[in-house]
């Protein structure tokens, strides 16, 4: 039933009409010609009319004052929310304080140990030199405040997201609540979760954390439903028929079959709360991510890719054992007995290092051992920006092709968008969406849309939208471009696969001044800044999908002579189109994400609005940027979002 | 709603059946890891208060004892956690009337700390290489002859004002609107931003106008002047939407924590009492943000050539 | 229940799937419609029409079908892993349909056990945990599971590879496990779902072998679901042939192949070799004369194809004899009749019509277990 359509009589219609976009846009016509009048006569502007917005900044305002004036005062924070943000704070501190007595061999020792018994010695080896390139980064201590942090927000998240899937697995009704709240969640931009948690627990830890918590606990729900709702229908059946309770049916059949499911979740959880562990910096949530947010305010690129590189190196590391856990489900792992000795002797190593360490006085990282990165890439990044600028012969330089970008193409499109009347825009929308999805997706775009004219910030929506549609636009013509070549060769793709996971882990700040550096101040390198984030997943999801095109489709092709342009035009990209489509999806909502990032460059508009909201603490700005940001979010997946949901975000 | 809510509150109570918790009163998590003597520290986003910090790192750690932890927060936001005591002190404000009503008046949860000695100043700027050319230029009265000079993509057909951290108090936007001026305020989003920009112009002597202030270490990388603005006269700027004259000239302050100013000890003693000038703070900034030294080294160069100035500070 | 209790008794069984299934087998004039009429009628699929049978104690009792002919569900009627919209289920005489969660997961336990089309085998089990599954389900011991399926797994041909998982098994084996895991819990009767049809058909013999070994040491009465006509042949004491939802025949091998009930089933039956399921009871003529006392001597249920080779043997018509008594002759005539189709069958069944249930029992009451050449 959710994919019911607009009843469609089967009267004879005139040839075109009997295609279904075709009725879909006729009825949207007919639709648009009563209601465009009305809407007209009523609120004639050209912009979003007055009479229909709704002003928040009183009433956001005075809660936002009487949460600061009670937070010390009134019961529901001295009994509820200052426990809850208390036992966060212990619990951080607890294990902070257990990763620092370790010591850094300690907590190496340990970590390479259980990256081997998870996931086999290349990726222990890899977990070692990487958590020894944090020490010699001289990040040691930041890397544990991150990883406190992590470990105790994914713990929840993973509580959280488990007792929510188990719910919707169990449950058809729930799972029908509580599957477009997940799917939702899913597209919004971390930024949007910051205000309203910095709003009821101040700047700091507990915040940081719960915002994690908020962002990371829905994959983990939302896998854990999966894979309880597809575990095998037979081996089920086979539980049943041997007579099994409830109890004993889920606990010995249904979960244990939904474990690569489950550790497909705990690796999206690891991911999400890993990005929104840095992008919490912004409200205090100190480790790795403030000091590359510190390192933007000397304007020293070098200092915040010291404290990126172990960022991606951590991302990287705990996605591939996290991963690596998962596709070992049916594989031979010993006996029972041989487990607990390996993990007894496991254990037994990582403390008598970490014993050693101590013994040596060492728990610290010795700082003789750091190695000072930041000068060559500065060095680096100044001779780049430097030559890149301007200046360059024929093709002139970033900055110019920024001004001509800006000219061209953002300022067209965003005056266009403003000047259109609001209801062509709304129009505009359904017309779009309609065709693509289904009546309630276009109904759901165009009531999102409409939300934004209703918190009254249309036109810096609208700007933003011209932002993100002409960024994702450069996003898919490379990231297609860059796709059909990596499906294409072996090799450029080994080449591009630590640069895609680079970029995807890298977090948003570090990249920030250079692009400032070669596209000057303002729209364009906040979508140059969006491009960048977003292009991985396309390329990946692109090459992905081309590669998994049916081998048997592809061969009948050969042996009818097809030429490999023949091949991929006329096989590939049309057996690939589920994938493209959710490249394209992807995109738009990656773009998004970052558009706060792009507030930070001289993007303007909504993502300036919430940078604002959270530097001023001013939350009537900020709060409705980031509704507004939620809502445009809404749009534009409903808009891209074809007929299956992806069961996966990102990589 | 009120009722509601303490009603609400109370079931949670009773179910979870344990006393208060006030987590205004708490501190980071990451504070007191060794079990030493702690004091933490908000940097705001400028390069003048990491130098602050840095100074006062440093000899807290090397003098006092102490272990410091630092967190980057923006202004407003850091009255709030200074209000919680997740931050002990803000060394560097440039005046939030509103918030030291609220916290240092009424809540009295924040006590002022004294003035840091530097005396701020906010400001319309240009390159000092384009006052050669346009000796004239310095007068906001001519500035929109000059319009078509600082034109950029982002503006359009005005001429681009460039702001910078949406965290700074700004009035630009009525400036432009109430002196009539055919310029277009561009927002950098950061100051990071806004001084990558300044400087990829300056290498190009390109004109620019932007938002500024002192004391920057910017000064000393790319020479500018100031614009004159209609003199700031007392109670000019009350209404942000009518301003139509120049930004004030602020003795920066200090903030500490009620109860650390109180119970803080030789920390506390320590903040109170210090204060250097412009001069000291560039040198450190420019040593942080020119010559890339880790705030640490740089601090300890300066306290190295400086230490009649800070002896004075020690309790 | 006495020795003479049916093992399972269905009387009127109806499944509907769809909107208010209920009213179908309630209402005499839905229940009449043909499939396509009913579905756009109500929008209902009726799976099960109107089965009535019995299982007896110790036979092989084969459903068999085409795909969507209703006999998978069928067999899940019978421990209501598929809930039956109408009609009775007896197991032992008791009322299957009245029971409670309790008395029919004690059903699901210990009287009855399954074995799937896919196995149905728990993948992060090992093979003995596998087979001990049904064991801890009931609670056993781990010491007294493990012991017990050991022994099963050796039963059925698994021994030494009690330590690997599923997925290291070839389909034989695994449905070796599907085996053992059903036999475990020493049910009193098997319920087969299409056991071997997912399998290659050298193991599928394999197989169907070990299931007329396993049968024929433990006599333990079993269910059986397949679409492959020879294994019904092969394994069944009597066969229910479905279609649409309906048994159309119910009878031994013998008479389904010897005298089908209608077209469908003649036309179904229609490649069987003849001379290796119609038994020579069928086949023979009352002995003239003095054939009484020569040739050589054949039991009834002794195929028509055995018979051929005696005849041919001794050059000579053989008799069928019954403890001790000359029930009649068969010739090469009569045999070559049955292997050519033309011989009009003696004894026919009537035909089954409507009610398939009652009329052909009597004709293989006292019929032991055939053998199968």
């Amino acid at each position: 039933m959710a994919t019911a359509t607009a009843p469609t009589p089967r009267a004879a219609l005139p040839g075109v009409l009997r295609h279904p976009v075709a009725r879909k846009l006729l009825l949207l016509a007919a639709a648009a010609a009563v209601l465009v009048p009305l809407a007209d006569a009523h609120w004639s502007s050209g912009t979003w009319p007055k009479a229909l917005t709704v002003d928040l900044t009183g009433p956001l305002t005075r809660t936002g004052d009487w949460i600061i004036d009670h937070r010390d005062s009134h019961p529901l924070f001295l009994h509820f929310l200052g426990h809850i943000s208390n036992a966060v704070v212990f619990c951080v501190r607890a294990v902070y304080l257990l990763l620092l007595a370790a010591g850094w061999a300690g907590v190496t020792a340990a970590a390479t140990a259980l990256a081997w018994r998870a996931a086999g010695k290349r990726l222990a080896l890899g977990t070692a030199a990487a958590f020894l390139a944090c020490g010699a980064l001289g990040m040691w201590v930041p890397t544990m405040q991150t990883l406190a942090l992590m470990a105790v927000a994914v713990l929840a998240s993973v509580a959280v997201g488990v007792v929510l899937g188990l719910a919707a697995g169990l449950s058809a009704r729930l799972d029908r609540v509580l599957r477009p709240v997940l799917d939702t969640m899913q597209v919004l931009p971390a930024f949007a979760y910051l205000l309203p948690v910095v709003l009821v627990f101040g700047i700091g830890v507990p915040a940081a954390v719960l915002a994690t918590v908020v962002y990371a606990a829905p994959p983990m729900a939302r896998l854990t439903a999966l894979g309880l709702r597809g575990a095998d229908k037979e081996v089920l059946e086979a539980v049943d028929s041997l007579g099994a309770t409830a109890r004993q049916r889920l606990l010995t059949a249904r979960i244990p079959l939904a474990r690569r499911e489950l550790l497909l979740g705990l690796n999206q959880t690891i991911m999400m709360a890993l990005s929104m562990a840095v992008i919490a910096s912004v409200i205090g949530a100190g480790g790795l991510g403030d000091r590359v947010y510190q390192a933007l305010a000397s304007v020293d690129v070098g200092a915040a890719l010291a404290a990126g590189i172990p960022i991606v190196l951590l991302a990287v590391v705990l996605d591939r054992v996290t991963a690596a856990a998962g596709d070992t489900t049916g594989r031979t792992t010993g006996t029972g007995r041989g487990h607990r000795a390996y993990t007894a002797y496991a254990v037994g190593a990582a403390v008598a290092v970490a014993v050693a360490g101590r013994l040596a006085g060492r728990p610290d990282w010795p700082g003789s051992w750091t190695v000072a990165v930041a000068a060559p890439v500065n060095d680096a990044v100044g001779w780049m920006t430097g030559h890149l600028y301007s200046g360059v012969p024929v093709i002139g330089g970033t900055a110019d092709w920024a001004g001509r970008f800006t000219t061209w193409v953002l300022d067209p499109l965003r005056d266009g968008l403003q000047g259109l009347p609001w209801w062509a825009v709304l129009l505009l929308v359904a017309a779009v969406a309609w065709p693509i999805g289904t009546w309630r997706t276009a109904l759901t775009a165009v009531l999102a849309l409409a939300a934004t004219g209703v918190l009254g910030v249309w036109e810096p929506s609208l700007d933003t939208l011209s932002q993100v549609l002409a960024a994702v636009a450069v996003t898919l013509v490379l990231g297609f471009a860059t796709g059909v070549a990596a499906a294409r060769g072996d090799r450029f793709e080994r080449l591009l696969r630590p640069v895609l996971d680079v970029f995807q882990t890298m977090p948003q700040f570090v990249y920030l001044i250079p692009v400032v550096a070669l596209f000057g101040v303002g729209r364009a390198p906040a979508v140059a800044a969006a491009v960048v984030y977003a292009l991985p997943a396309v390329v990946r999801i692109t090459a992905q999908g081309l590669r998994q095109v049916d081998p048997a489709a592809l061969e009948s092709a050969r042996s009818l002579g097809a030429t490999p342009a023949q091949q991929l035009r006329q096989v590939q990209l049309p057996l690939a189109r589920p994938a493209l489509l959710l490249a394209v999806n992807q995109g738009v909502v990656l773009v998004l994400a970052v558009v706060v990032i792009g507030g930070l460059v001289g993007g303007g508009a909504l993502g300036y609005d919430a940078v604002f909201g959270l530097a001023q603490g001013d939350l009537a700005t900020g709060l409705v940027a980031g509704a507004a940001i939620v809502c445009l979010g809404l749009m534009l997946d409903r808009v891209t979002q074809p007929t299956e949901r992806r069961t996966k975000k990102g990589a | 709603m009120r009722l509601r809510t303490t009603a609400v509150a109370g079931t949670l109570l009773l179910l979870t059946g344990c006393g208060a918790a006030d987590m205004t009163r708490q501190a980071s998590p990451f504070a007191h890891a060794r079990g030493a003597r702690t004091v933490t520290l908000s940097v705001q986003s400028w390069v003048g208060a990491q130098a602050n910090v840095a100074v006062a790192q440093y000899l807290l750690e090397h003098e006092l004892g102490y272990r410091v932890d630092t967190v980057q927060i923006d202004e407003v936001p850091a009255w709030d956690a200074l209000s919680q005591g997740r931050v002990d002190a803000i060394l560097e404000d440039w005046g939030h009337p509103d918030q030291e009503k609220r916290y240092v008046d009424d809540k009295k949860t924040i006590a002022r700390g004294g003035a840091l000695g530097v005396t701020g100043h906010i400001g319309w700027y240009v390159p000092t290489y384009l006052v050669k050319q346009h000796p004239d230029i310095t007068d906001w009265k001519n500035l929109n002859a000059y319009a078509s000079l600082f034109r950029t993509a982002e503006s359009g057909g005005k001429g681009q004002l460039m702001d910078g951290s949406p965290s700074y108090v700004t009035n630009d936007k009525a400036l432009v609107d109430n002196l009539k001026l055919d310029y277009q305020v561009v927002f950098a989003g950061s100051e990071a931003a806004q001084i990558t920009q300044i400087r990829q112009f300056a290498k190009e002597k390109k004109p620019f106008l932007t938002y500024w202030y002192a004391p920057q270490w910017l000064f000393e990388k790319v020479p500018m002047t100031e614009v004159k603005l209609p003199a700031h006269k007392e109670g000019c700027d009350a209404d942000p939407a009518k301003v139509a004259c120049a930004y004030p000239r602020t003795p920066l302050q200090k903030y500490l924590n009620a109860d650390f100013s109180k119970q803080g000890g030789e920390a506390a003693a320590f903040l109170k009492k210090f204060a250097w000038t412009t001069e000291d703070q560039n040198e450190v900034s420019l040593m942080i943000a020119d010559q890339k030294l880790t705030p640490q080294e740089a601090a300890k160069k300066w306290a190295d050539g400086h230490a009649s100035t800070w002896k004075a500070w020690l309790p | 229940m006495s020795a003479t209790t049916p093992v399972f008794s269905v009387q009127g069984l109806w499944k509907v799937f769809g909107p208010k299934a209920g009213r179908v087998p309630a209402d005499p004039e839905l229940s009449a419609l043909p499939p396509a009429d009913l579905r756009s009628r109500t929008g209902c699929t009726a799976a099960v029409r109107d089965v009535s049978f019995d299982v007896r104690r110790g036979e092989v009792f084969v459903v068999m079908g085409l795909s969507g002919s209703g006999k998978s569900t069928l067999v899940r009627c019978l421990t209501r892993l598929i809930e039956p919209t109408a009609g009775t289920i007896a197991v032992d005489g008791e009322d299957v349909r009245a029971m409670d969660r309790t008395r029919l997961r004690e059903l699901r336990r210990h009287r009855a056990a399954m074995v799937f089309q896919h196995f149905g085998l728990l993948p992060h089990r090992t093979v003995l945990d596998n087979v001990a599954y049904g064991l801890e389900i009931q609670g056993v011991g781990r010491a007294e599971r493990r012991a017990r399926a050991a022994g099963v797994v050796a039963k059925v041909g698994l021994e030494g590879m009690e330590q690997r998982r599923p997925g290291q098994l070839s389909g034989g084996q695994r449905q070796r496990v599907g085996l053992a895991r059903a036999l475990a819990v020493d049910p009193e009767v098997l319920l087969f779902d299409e056991p071997f049809s997912a399998l290659d058909p050298l193991i599928r013999r394999d197989m169907q072998e070990e299931v007329v070994r396993l049968h024929r040491e433990e006599g333990r009465t079993m269910v059986f679901i397949t679409h492959d006509l020879s294994e019904a042949l092969k394994l069944g004491d009597r066969i229910a042939l479905m279609r649409d939802g309906r048994v159309v025949q119910l009878g031994t091998p013998e008479e389904i192949v010897g005298s089908p009930a209608d077209d469908y089933v003649r036309e179904f039956v229609r490649d069987v070799p003849r001379e290796q399921v119609l038994t020579v009871r069928t086949a023979m003529r009352p002995a003239s004369g003095d054939e009484a006392g020569t040739g050589p001597a054949l039991p009834p249920t002794a195929t028509v194809s055995q018979a051929i080779v005696a005849v041919a043997r001794a050059g000579a018509p053989a008799r069928v004899v019954d403890r001790g008594r000359c029930l009649g002759v068969v010739d090469h005539e009569r045999l070559l009749g049955v292997v050519a189709g033309t011989e009009p069958a003696e004894n026919p069944g009537e035909n089954p019509g409507e009610h398939p249930a009652g009329n052909l029992a009597e004709n293989s009451a006292e019929e032991p277990a055939k053998e199968v050449v």
